[in-house]
């Protein structure tokens, strides 16, 4: 079973940053093991990632990232990783910040969500994105009966139970790091947030398409509130032997 | 009804029959649905053929107008429909999904396994020739 724990890098036609992103972080976290899941991509984005030193999973046309980050879990799972974190191809994400992001689980937490906001200064988002970040928050805080200061941020650690549940539960269309999120707290699981700085994106488009947002603002809502009295039974994965 | 205006309504009820019994023998619809719409045109048949039976089932559930009868039951039947074929879409996504998954994993898996192959294999090859030399 590897001791260290693993990158999950879900990347989408990253080709112009993946090697930089792989690249830093191997160099500031060399114990990390790098797994890139290439969720379809029409670029060089998978032989590069290989080059550099990363494990690719190659899906065969594009999921989103969380019928990629379902992948990696899975592929986490079966190799026997016992920690993992979601990492940005893109750049966004400071190797530095990962040792504070996966130190609580080793206090047991489950989940590690890395907050852009908990701190002042570094990021700063559109208006229009901004609204709809802060009514799922308010959401959140009403089904949850507790607060979150980062609902979609995807700089995030799993330890082995999390990874476990999500592989076969993690939402898969877009904007589903709250439902995830959500997933996670009303099943029981600890979930904690620690202040992160983040970058601007070094390259790829942000997903700020306004109706694309708009739509799925309102499928979340649906989905948050169906799902709020709902139980599910515990998930046991087939040929989980570590 | 003109017997003109008869006939084409029939011509087109037995052209739908038979277009859907040739999708079925071109085995391009599953027999689930090829009943389906079978049964739909066999619904509709004795209409074409008598359309005074429209206006007779119409007066017997108390709708004045019959036309109106069959917009009702069409329209019911087709929401049905649409409802059943989100659920079957929604479940063939899934499915997708699940499979693209599996395939990255197996690929992965293979990929991997192919290099230990060849890894062995020259491994081995380097053994025998020391054994040979020494």
């Amino acid at each position: 079973m590897p001791e260290s724990a693993l990158a999950i890098i879900p990347a989408f036609n990253e080709a112009a940053v993946i090697a930089s992103t792989l690249d830093e972080l191997r160099r500031a976290l060399p114990h990390v093991d790098l797994l890139v899941v290439d969720d379809g991509s029409r670029d060089e984005t998978a032989s590069i990632a290989k080059a550099h030193g990363a494990r690719v999973l190659t899906l065969p046309f594009n999921l989103g990232i969380g019928g990629a980050l379902r992948t990696g879990f899975r592929w986490a799972i079966a190799s026997g990783y016992t920690s993992a974190f979601q990492f940005d191809a893109d750049g966004q994400h400071d190797p530095a910040e990962v040792p504070a992001l996966l130190a609580p689980l080793a206090t047991g937490v489950n989940l590690v969500v890395g907050s852009r906001f908990q701190q002042a200064g570094g990021y700063t988002v559109g208006r229009v994105r901004r609204g709809a970040m802060g009514s799922l928050r308010i959401m959140l805080r009403l089904l949850l009966r507790r607060s979150f200061t980062d609902t979609s941020s995807g700089f995030r650690a799993f330890d082995r139970p999390m990874m476990q549940f999500f592989a076969t539960n993690y939402p898969a269309e877009y904007m589903e790091s709250v439902e995830a999120l959500f997933l996670a707290c009303s099943e029981g699981f600890s979930v904690a947030e620690i202040p992160v700085q983040m970058r601007a994106r070094a390259g790829g488009a942000p997903s700020n398409r306004r109706l694309r947002l708009g739509y799925h603002f309102v499928r979340l809502h649906l989905v948050l509130l169906a799902s709020a009295r709902r139980r599910r039974v515990p998930v046991v994965l087939s040929g989980d032997a570590g | 009804m003109s017997a003109r205006a008869h006939i084409l309504v029939l011509l087109a009820t037995l052209l739908s029959l038979a277009l859907i019994v040739r999708q079925v023998r071109l085995r391009r619809l599953r027999a689930k649905y090829a009943l389906l719409w079978l049964l739909v045109a066999l619904a509709l048949t004795p209409l074409a053929l008598a359309p005074g039976l429209l206006d007779a089932s119409a007066d017997l559930v108390g709708i004045a107008y019959g036309p109106a009868l069959l917009l009702v039951i069409g329209f019911a039947f087709f929401a049905l429909l649409s409802l059943h074929f989100s659920y079957e879409l929604s479940r063939l996504e899934e499915r997708a999904r699940a499979l693209a998954e599996e395939t990255a994993l197996m690929r992965e898996r293979l990929e991997a396994l192919e290099g230990e192959r060849t890894n062995a294999e020259d491994h081995g090859e380097r053994i025998d020739t020391w054994t040979v030399h020494s």
